[in-house]
């Protein structure tokens, strides 16, 4: 009996006929017999000292049960936080960012809380804040973090959360034929998920149960147990399937404070955020990058030095490992000869950043792809060529001691090159541009999956992973089919519950497929394992002689499906088969600056075609192809829409978002009526998205990770195709019309 | 003039509802926390990202920007309602053989646009679906996919 | 959003009853695509919201008066931009209205709401503008009658007074074959407010009239009778020159949707484009033979 193979095909999205019937249920779907609401009071401004909150208005309002502050909590005040425990569950003494939360209103109906809300009076003067890289690196401004906060460490009294230097060889030794020195901006960017952020908790028998479109359940299950002081076993998470995740939803927010109300007042607490308090909680780390890259005659690199300076808001969430994992990699795929990379997380007083689909390579690849384009156009050598020449091959080393290169790259730079057709004439007011990408996957992670067989052979899977519309069930469900020779429709799939699932350590980096798909392979192992011994003992041969295939028991007196094996196994009794897989990768390692080596590299190539209007500046972009090095692609239609969704992302930081502050440090453009991403009027005129597969990844069947390639390079890719369209230099993003405008302006006027 | 509770009835999704509403709760309130009918999203509450899109007589309407006390004795028609008999309306079955579903959350608001350009104009071009999709965004980006999944319905409804 | 009370009067008398009542802070609710993005945000605190959907001297048709015609209060942007007769003889009109957000507000937003909201970056203005729109004003004190040109006063503000509504707004047919052609600078492609608008038009008879939208506090339109913006013109310089008098009363800003000096040169373009595109209206019409 042969199984159908499950594998490279586009099995239907598991989960899409509820999506399209409405029928799912996200987090603010789910209702809650005698939940509260809860509506949360902030000031204006960044930075204001608390003087006073006067509650006594807010709580005459019928149906409010309570307006909590700060000063209500057992001091000193608990903080929370994934790697440093910064941030309070309430703004204290001072608030640090625009849309920090001064106190929080609990009542019987959503009208009752925000009526209260607005009846809170919030005695708040407003303090200098600390709004950008040069006032964060100013020894003259006011210190985003209290310096107690930090005992031992030397950088306490700055605003430098973490500074690094990575690199090798000695850029100061060579001498360069070209020079090529600049800097570049990266904008502040929100994430802007279509579902905005909810949070509900409840208290149970048990302790305290949440739920959240969380990414990561067993993170958040930690942090909050950590703020409550509890044992982790007693905190459990629940996230419904997110509606848009991209790293906003990764990183505990309001979680703390909706566990303190519900245990406060004994009934469950509900917060649903509006898109605009959504915008204020997360997003993207902004940077501002120096590059300093020398190159030789033929377009080498010969040494690459980069000071990269993120700006990471008022509270560290993720923002550190951001910084330290991007700028590790910020040479990007190329032969780097000598590089030195001096990279600083500083605080400001600015919404805390957080993770954002690409984790700080877009930001990088912004400065390093421009540098390459612009050799390429001084040297006189092709953008596509350059890029070629710089490229290792595959099992190259090109950051010493590390992963090598583990791809035909080569390949995918060929792919992007014919498919946009590079070499064609190009129209009056076009241009093109080529860049590549490279992100790090997972340094050291763990994911446990759960696989249990049923009596009929049918199958659930347990795991941790979020399928916020990546398809992560699918592809579970695909490789379960596979390697137990069930179709994926008798597979059910249940993840999001921390007291049901086993460990997983995040849904990011595009390390799922790889480890989950590893972790559920290494279960269907251990049931056919078991299956095998269940098989012998019933028929009383000896294991040697059964062997145990997909969807099929080989025996000496025949073959058997896995559901009659069972039957004659377990017997009348009945049961099932239970497998445990583990995925830890290449593991921790301590001297690593990353703690570990990068699992796979997430590679894509960007090339594409943009027309610009001179006179207005407006941008056409005409032409998108995308060839990313994904190993094998599990389910092709799943990974080629995420590179689409990743590219249509990043062409909106790239050409139309941008997060505008006052000189209060308050952002002006909150909402979707001024903070503008594209549409479906904004997409290129064509797109492509090429898969090269070579089974050389460490994942299921040689998969590598995907769904981040998107959106690495395509700044770099748009930047240089505008610059070479309108004739111009621009290396802030992003690329607005009146930004391109006022180059060509600055152009012209320099004409002789 | 009071500001307590007005009697309206609406018909939503064929079903017929007499119910006491605040003037100032919109559409979308009363779906969602009223009748339980949660397909429709809110996101924005502002009428620009198009997550809340229901039909009012056929129309399609971002249904944060109507207060529901206009609505009586009129028609509505919400995502749960596309589908008749168990059986998917050809536009939802098209969102899924694309790939145009990813998180889904601008999902319902999508098809719902959909099912009015299409009423309206049954072989539209590709600038067209953009047009009559202009007012929902989706930001898993998954665009393309959906402007194949509107021409794929257009043609099997033919 | 606070809460309000709610009327759905049936008569226009009614209606004005309402908005003129002094122990209340009324505000009419037409489409509300402007009117509750404004509650909810807290902009505006009425007492008592009042509809007009159920009026039924308020029309929701277009009507063919004497010379032109007769727009209702509760017409929509869908159904002038789905008029044959308006997309016959009012084609910067159609324009206009047809970028007003997405399908779903113009489903529901009226063209008397666009204008009574006042955004200087209202879309439909410069072009009702350029096609020398008249307000119908009804109030306690009866009717009376408003070129659209001196309609506004201020950002957000109008000539209307308590209790006045705009029943209608009336498009007189051009009398001489024109063409018209409107414009807009935008942050996107997709649905977006305008950084500045415009409309012109070209009549046979060798005037122009351009009308210009959020590059001042209001609205404003200017004509230009000297001969050098007609069709098939060709001194540029001259026509250049004619077509920045037209605009010599803006008086742009920098705001989030864009700079002073980034307004200021798009006029220059955009005029210019619009010219050329009206233009060639005119005189393809001509070619053509209709009127």
């Amino acid at each position: 009996m042969t199984t159908p193979d499950w594998i490279g095909r586009s099995h239907e999205r598991i989960g899409a006929r509820d999506r399209v019937t409405g029928a799912l249920r996200y987090t603010a779907d789910l209702s809650f017999d005698d939940v509260l609401h809860v509506k949360l009071v902030q000031v204006g401004g960044a930075r204001s000292a608390i003087r006073k909150v006067d509650r006594c208005e807010a709580l005459k309002v019928p149906g409010v049960e309570c307006v909590l502050i700060a000063d209500d909590l057992p001091q000193p005040i608990a903080r929370f936080g994934p790697a440093f425990a910064d941030r309070p569950i309430l703004a204290t003494g001072e608030t640090k960012f625009f849309g920090e939360p001064v106190a929080a209103v609990v009542a019987k109906t959503k009208d009752a809380a925000d009526a209260a809300a607005a009846l809170v009076q919030v005695d708040a003067e407003p303090l200098p804040a600390v709004l950008s890289v040069e006032q964060a690196l100013d020894p003259d401004s006011a210190l985003v973090q209290d310096p107690s906060l930090r005992p031992k460490d030397p950088l306490a009294h700055s605003n430098t959360l973490r500074e690094w230097t990575f690199g090798w060889g000695n850029p100061s030794e060579v001498a360069p034929d070209l020079v090529i020195e600049h800097d570049y901006r990266f904008p502040m960017v929100t994430h802007f998920a279509i579902e905005p952020h909810v949070f509900i908790a409840a208290p149970d028998a048990n302790g305290v149960t949440i739920w959240t479109p969380t990414q990561h359940v067993f993170v958040l299950q930690r942090v909050v147990a950590a703020a409550l002081k509890w044992p982790i076993a007693k905190v459990r998470i629940v996230a419904p399937d997110p509606g848009g995740g991209f790293g906003g939803k990764g990183w505990p927010k309001f979680e703390p404070l909706l566990a303190v109300l519900a245990l406060r007042l004994g009934r469950p607490v509900r917060l649903v955020l509006t898109l605009e308090e959504t915008f204020q909680q997360a997003r993207r780390t902004s940077a501002r990058i120096h590059a300093k890259t020398g190159f030789d005659r033929a377009g080498r690199i010969v040494s690459q030095e980069l000071n990269t300076d993120f700006l990471i808001g008022a509270y560290a969430d993720i923002g550190v490992r951001v910084v330290s994992k991007a700028s590790y990699a910020a040479c990007g795929p190329y032969r780097t000869p000598h590089a030195k990379v001096t990279a600083r997380a500083l605080l400001s007083h600015t919404t805390p950043s957080t993770a954002f689909r690409g984790f700080g390579t877009p930001q990088a690849s912004w400065a390093v792809e421009s540098q390459l384009t612009e050799a390429a156009g001084l040297l006189g050598i092709d953008p596509v060529e350059i890029r070629r020449r710089n490229l290792p091959r595959k099992g190259e080393a090109f950051i010493p001691n590390d992963t090598p290169a583990d791809g035909d790259w080569a390949a995918a730079l060929a792919s992007a090159e014919r498919a946009l057709d590079w070499h064609a004439p190009l129209a009056k007011n076009r241009g093109r541009g080529i860049a590549l990408g490279l992100k790090s996957s997972s340094t050291a992670s763990a994911s446990q999956a759960i696989v249990r067989l049923h009596y009929d052979a049918s199958v659930s899977v347990l795991s941790g992973t979020s399928d916020m519309g990546q398809g992560a069930r699918t592809v579970l469900a695909q490789i379960a089919g596979k390697e137990l020779g069930v179709s994926p429709d008798r597979v059910v799939i249940t993840m999001g519950d921390t007291s049901i699932v086993p460990y997983d350590s995040s849904t990011s980096a595009s390390r799922s497929t790889v480890f989950m798909g590893n972790a559920v392979i290494k279960a269907c192992e251990q049931i056919r394992r078991q299956l095998r011994v269940i098989a012998a003992r019933a028929l009383e041969v000896d294991e040697s002689a059964i062997d145990v295939v997909p969807g099929e028991v080989r025996t000496p007196k025949g073959a058997m499906s896995y559901a009659e094996a069972m039957q004659a196994g377990l017997g009348p009794p009945r049961g099932e088969i239970i497998g445990v897989g583990e995925e830890r990768g290449g593991g921790y390692r301590p001297e690593h600056p990353l703690g570990g080596r990068p699992e796979f590299w997430e590679f894509m190539c960007t090339a594409v075609e943009v027309e610009v209007d001179p006179d207005t500046g407006m941008v056409d972009v005409t032409r998108l192809v995308l060839a990313s090095d994904v190993g094998k692609a599990l389910n092709p239609q799943q990974v080629e829409t995420q590179d689409e969704g990743a590219a249509t992302m990043g062409v909106g930081h790239s050409l139309m978002e941008e997060l505008i502050l006052d000189g209060s440090g308050r952002i002006v453009n909150l909402g979707a009526m001024d903070y503008r991403i594209p549409t479906i009027q904004d997409i290129p005129r064509e797109l492509h998205s090429v898969l090269i597969e070579n089974e050389d990844g460490p994942g299921p069947y040689g998969a590598k990770g995907a769904g981040e390639g998107g959106i690495l390079g395509i700044g770099g890719a748009i930047g240089a195709a505008v610059n070479q369209a309108a004739g111009v230099k621009i290396r802030d993003l992003p690329l607005t019309p009146e930004r391109i405008w006022r180059a060509i302006q600055s152009a012209r006027s320099e004409l002789p | 003039m009071s500001l307590g509770k007005i009697p309206v009835g609406i018909e939503v999704n064929q079903r017929s509802f007499n119910l006491e509403i605040s003037p100032h709760h919109t559409l979308l309130d009363v779906l969602r926390d009223e009748l339980r009918l949660t397909g429709t999203k809110e996101c924005c509450s502002e009428g620009e990202c198009g997550a809340c899109t229901v039909l009012v007589n056929g129309q399609a309407v971002c249904s944060c920007l109507v207060l529901a006390v206009e609505l009586d004795g009129q028609k509505v028609t919400t995502i749960e309602g596309l589908a008749s008999d168990g059986h998917l309306d050809p536009i939802q079955e098209a969102f899924v053989t694309t790939g145009a579903v990813q998180c889904g959350f601008c999902i319902p608001g999508m098809i719902v646009a959909a099912r009015q350009l299409l009423s309206s104009n049954p072989n539209p071009s590709r600038a067209e679906i953009q047009e009559g999709l202009a007012g929902n965004l989706c930001r898993c980006g998954g665009y393309s996919r959906i402007l194949d999944a509107v021409a794929l319905a257009a043609s099997s409804r033919r | 959003m606070r809460p309000f009370g709610y009327l759905r009067p049936t008569t226009l008398d009614q209606t004005i009853a309402a908005l003129a009542d002094p122990e209340a802070k009324p505000y009419l609710l037409a489409g509300g695509t402007d009117l509750i993005v404004r509650l909810r945000r807290g902009h505006l605190r009425p007492t008592v919201v009042v509809d007009t959907k159920g009026v039924r001297d308020l029309r929701n048709e277009i009507v063919s008066v004497d010379g032109g015609l007769r727009v209702g209060a509760r017409v929509t942007m869908t159904s002038i931009v789905g008029d044959a007769r308006v997309r016959e003889h009012f084609q910067a009109l159609v324009e206009a209205a047809s970028v007003v957000g997405s399908v779903q507000i113009r489903n529901r937003a009226t063209l008397t709401g666009n204008i009574c909201n006042a955004s200087p970056a209202a879309d439909t203005v410069p072009a009702l503008l350029i096609y020398g729109a008249v307000a119908n004003v009804a109030g306690p004190a009866g009717s009376r009658r408003v070129p659209l040109a001196d309609f506004f006063t201020g950002p957000g503000r109008t000539v209307l007074g308590r209790g006045e509504l705009l029943e209608s707004v009336d498009l007189p047919l051009p009398k001489a074959p024109v063409g018209a052609a409107f414009g807009r600078i935008t942050r996107r492609r997709g649905v977006d407010l305008a950084t500045i608008n415009l409309c012109g038009l070209v009549s046979s008879d060798g005037t122009a009239r351009f009308a210009f939208g959020a590059v001042a506090p209001t609205p404003f339109v200017s004509v230009d009778e000297s001969g050098a913006l007609a069709a098939g013109g060709s001194d540029q310089a001259a026509r250049r020159a004619a077509l920045r008098r037209l605009f010599a009363r803006a008086r742009p800003i920098t705001d989030v949707r864009g700079s002073l000096a980034y307004r200021a040169a798009m006029l220059d373009v955009m005029s210019d484009r619009t010219w050329t595109l009206a233009a060639t209206r005119l005189t393809e019409r001509l070619r053509s033979g209709s009127s």
